[in-house]
């Protein structure tokens, strides 16, 4: 008796088609929310991009101004009147801003001003008329440094203040006198942001690394990954902070979301091109989507982790005094968090990066786009340059984030200790 | 009104807590409910403290004592039974009415100091008025008063963890005391301090309670700390109260076996104050004239008397034999003898015996500011040393007998 060899059929489950099916329902159903964000997305990234690499003077004295007033709120409890002279300050310049760009209301008064008044301002900027935006911002940074100087005894503050009317102006000098390019400011700029948050040593290899990424000429490229990844970050902590915060308080969240994110983060990171392609078509959008997706798992683990580890105690605490429960997340848990969560922000950031090349697949453009043309050419040098480029945005981001947590409340309670 | 009132008070944590409820109010032990697979933290208490008491729970590590105070402010809710604060029923709050009776009328002390180590020694002290919604200025001016009642001025701007065991501990006391709630709930509050700290931290919380009239809910799983700092004493055991009473009455009359053997070892005269012995002072005013006096003393068949000023203040003492040979147009001031030893009612038993020694007169008990609050005479304080059991005939055989011996005191300790 012959036998026959004995098969058994297992049913083809046809997860890749449900899948795609699933995606085309959603596309059809919610096409409008999808493009809404694709536009949203895609204007900051842009918009970033286009500040990082050809910051205008208004954006320049904006920055400047809003380092003073961080400072002035930062010391609201010694300065006379607290925190209201600033945010008037502030609030007046959104609003006279808000009706120059709606109505050019601002321009007619300007133009009204007695003519000397602006003369020196348009021979220094070769212009032949003044910027609206570029006045507010002046005056925005006048009031700002005034308020400093006036409202508080603090020398820091006086040293901050004057010292950013001072940077503004010489970076206006460099550029438009010495005639500096605009991407060695931004390089200076960055070199004094490394200085404030870490130390010379991160200032250091801040001015050796972003020179290099200028000599490479890969300096459009790289701010241009630089804002894709900021922005995704951006979108990635605004999501992941709050389901992290929900699933450290209660239980069953984390249970259920413990399997996505695990699901989300060993998904082969390509995969995620595909579904956001079919939802946002190519650029940089599914770029920054699909860098989302698999850069927050850590975002979330360790919210969650950092607010489990807050002593139990201390919460207590809060509650025996009567305190509602988000004003103990907010005063006593976030804090306390602060440095954990930090943590994860910085793999975020560090994910994002690795998804950035892999991004210019889909043409996101940015040193992604010079990696992969490296590939697709097997041009060594273009490849490796890029590579390179990613390398040094890498470290100086990880290290940045990294003395970022020594300004936390729980780091500075730890040094106290000592 | 009591301050806090808590009627059979259950706590049962596991999924068939209302069953285990049924089974325990029927007086089952809870070891006899274990296949329920519940504990059962509280089991029927009812207690009342009224204003201005220190009331102390005392019982040994996992006999409900955390559980039960984490009910009286709604921090847990009871399984059953009812807690008033104040004569409300914090049972039957909303979260957000709760929370309010919290800021406003109940604040607490932890075991390990729970200070939120972000914030400044004065941000710690100020939170609870912070919470409240208090305008900064006036939560810091409060907050500084509070540190300086509990000897941390100067300490403000440091953060808590530059701050020794103790420190740390008085800025916890200092928060409660600012969010400025008629009753405060101390969780083995001393618990974690060395001896040293800890009788000091004694001595100012008597101190503290004495001149502010706050009501104190005190847990200690040790004894000598029970009974030094409390009115009255709950002792607590697997759940259930063995006894509530004076520290003189779980020492003298402990009931149930549990309870004296709990009490056995203890050290009488460290144990017992002055406070918690002395008996109330024959005194006559400093106005009187002598033949009054004496006939008050002859009431009162005492031969020694205080001399108190208007206010209450102790002035000296005058006795029988003296008074009679005095002139009426004097006074008593012509008579009064000003030797007598003063102590405050936290002073332990055994530190009165060599003062008692040195002098015919019996020990006053004074407040902070030297107002008569009692009397200390020799045979009260060696009657306080006579172990339980003994009925007042034998009482009185110990007392003649111990008199020889207490003239040197030192013996006694
Ligand atoms: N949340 C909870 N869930 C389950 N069981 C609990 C919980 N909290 C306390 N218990 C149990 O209740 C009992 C009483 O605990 P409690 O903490 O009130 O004791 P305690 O007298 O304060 O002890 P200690 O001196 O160790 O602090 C213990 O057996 C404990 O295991
Ligand atoms: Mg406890």
């Amino acid at each position: 008796m012959s036998s026959t060899p004995l098969t058994i059929e297992v049913p083809r489950v046809p997860v890749g088609p449900w899948f795609d099916s699933a995606i085309d329902w959603l596309r059809d159903n919610l096409g409008p929310l999808f493009d809404v964000i694709g536009a949203v997305i895609g204007a900051c990234v842009d918009w970033l991009a286009a500040l990082l690499t050809v910051p205008t003077a208004a954006q320049l004295t904006l920055i400047a101004a809003l380092v003073v007033a961080a400072g002035l709120l930062a010391r609201r409890g010694n300065i006379r009147g607290g925190a209201i002279p600033t945010l008037a300050a502030l609030a007046a310049w959104a609003v006279l801003s808000l009706v120059e760009a709606l109505a050019g209301g601002v321009a007619l008064v300007i133009g009204s001003l007695p003519a000397p008044l602006f003369l020196w301002a348009m021979n220094l900027f070769g212009a032949s008329y003044v910027h609206p935006p570029l006045v507010l911002a002046l005056l925005l940074l006048a009031a700002l440094v005034v308020v400093s100087l006036t409202a508080t005894r603090d020398r820091r503050q006086w040293l901050l203040a004057v010292g950013a009317a001072v940077a503004t102006v010489a970076l206006f000098v460099l550029h438009h006198i010495v005639g500096v390019p605009l991407d060695l400011l931004v390089l200076l700029l960055f070199v004094a942001l490394a200085q404030v948050v870490s130390g010379w040593r991160l200032a250091l290899f801040a001015f050796l690394g972003f020179l290099l990424i200028v000599s490479m000429d890969k300096w459009e490229a790289a701010m241009s990954s630089l804002a894709l990844i900021l922005v995704a970050t951006a979108v990635a902590v605004a999501i992941s902070v709050p389901i992290g915060v929900l699933a450290a308080y209660n239980d069953r969240v984390s249970r259920l979301i413990k399997p996505i994110l695990d699901f989300m983060q060993t998904l082969p990171a390509f995969v995620y091109l595909i579904p956001a392609i079919s939802f946002f078509s190519i650029g940089q959008v599914p770029g920054v989507i699909a860098t989302v997706i698999f850069a927050m798992p850590p975002g979330v683990r360790l919210t969650e982790l950092g607010i489990r580890q807050v002593d139990r105690e201390l919460v207590e605490a809060g509650e025996a005094f009567g305190a509602p429960p988000l004003q103990i997340l907010r005063r006593v848990q976030l804090p306390l968090a602060l440095a954990t969560i930090m943590a994860g922000v910085n793999q975020v950031i560090m994910l994002s990066l690795s998804m950035v090349v892999i991004a210019g697949m889909v043409g996101a453009g940015g040193l992604g786009n010079d990696v992969y043309s490296g590939i697709a050419r097997s041009d060594v040098a273009l490849g490796f340059e890029g590579g390179i480029a990613v390398v040094v945005l890498a470290i100086f981001l990880d290290r940045l984030t990294g003395a970022v947590t020594r300004f936390s409340p729980a780091a500075r309670a730890q040094r106290a200790s000592r | 009104m009591p301050a806090v009132r808590a009627e059979k008070l259950y706590k049962v944590f596991g999924r068939r807590a209302d069953r285990a409820v049924e089974l325990l109010a029927d007086g089952r032990h809870r070891d006899e409910i274990a296949d329920l697979n519940v504990t059962a933290a509280v089991i029927d208490v009812s207690f009342e403290v009224s204003p201005g008491e220190i009331f102390v729970v005392m019982g040994l590590s996992g006999s409900g004592k955390s559980t039960l105070i984490r009910m009286l402010n709604g921090l847990l809710e009871p399984t059953s039974g009812t807690v008033e604060v104040a004569g409300t029923d914090i049972t039957r709050l909303s979260a957000a009415e709760l929370r309010r009776v919290r800021s406003e009328k109940i604040s607490m002390v932890f075991q390990h100091f729970a200070l939120f180590p972000h914030r400044t020694v004065l941000d710690n002290a100020a939170y609870g008025l912070e919470v409240r919604g208090i305008a900064r200025e006036e939560r810091v001016r409060k907050a500084r008063e509070s540190l300086e009642l509990v000897g941390l001025a100067g300490w403000e701007e440091r953060l808590p963890t530059q701050l020794s065991g103790g420190m740390q501990q008085r800025v916890g006391l200092a928060r409660a005391l600012a969010a400025d709630t008629d009753i405060i709930l101390m969780d083995e509050a001393f618990s974690a301090l060395d001896p040293l700290i800890r009788r000091d931290m004694q001595t100012q919380l008597l101190e503290l309670q004495a001149s502010l009239g706050k009501t104190i809910i005190f847990i200690t799983h040790d004894l000598n700390e029970a009974m030094r700092l409390g009115d009255r004493i709950c002792v607590l055991r697997d759940g259930r109260v063995a006894q509530i009473g004076t520290a003189q009455e779980i020492l003298d009359s402990p009931n149930s076996d549990y309870v004296a053997r709990f009490v056995e070892d203890v050290d009488r005269t460290r144990v017992l104050t002055a406070g918690s012995v002395m008996a109330p002072p024959t005194a006559v005013d400093s106005g009187q004239d002598p033949r009054e006096a004496l006939r008050a003393m002859r009431e009162a068949g005492t031969d020694r008397a205080f001399v108190l000023d208007p206010q209450r203040r102790l002035l000296g003492v005058v006795n029988a034999d003296a008074l009679d040979r005095a002139d009426d147009a004097e006074g008593l001031g012509s008579v009064l003898d000003t030797g007598v030893h003063r102590v405050g009612p936290a002073t332990a038993v055994a530190d009165l015996f060599h003062r008692a020694a040195g002098t015919p007169h019996p020990i006053a008990v004074v407040d902070g500011s030297d107002r008569l609050l009692g009397a200390v005479a020799r045979d009260t304080l060696l009657a306080a040393l006579a172990p339980p059991g003994h009925d007042a005939g034998e009482k009185d055989t110990a007392t003649a007998v111990a008199a020889g011996v207490a003239v040197d005191g030192g013996e006694a300790r």
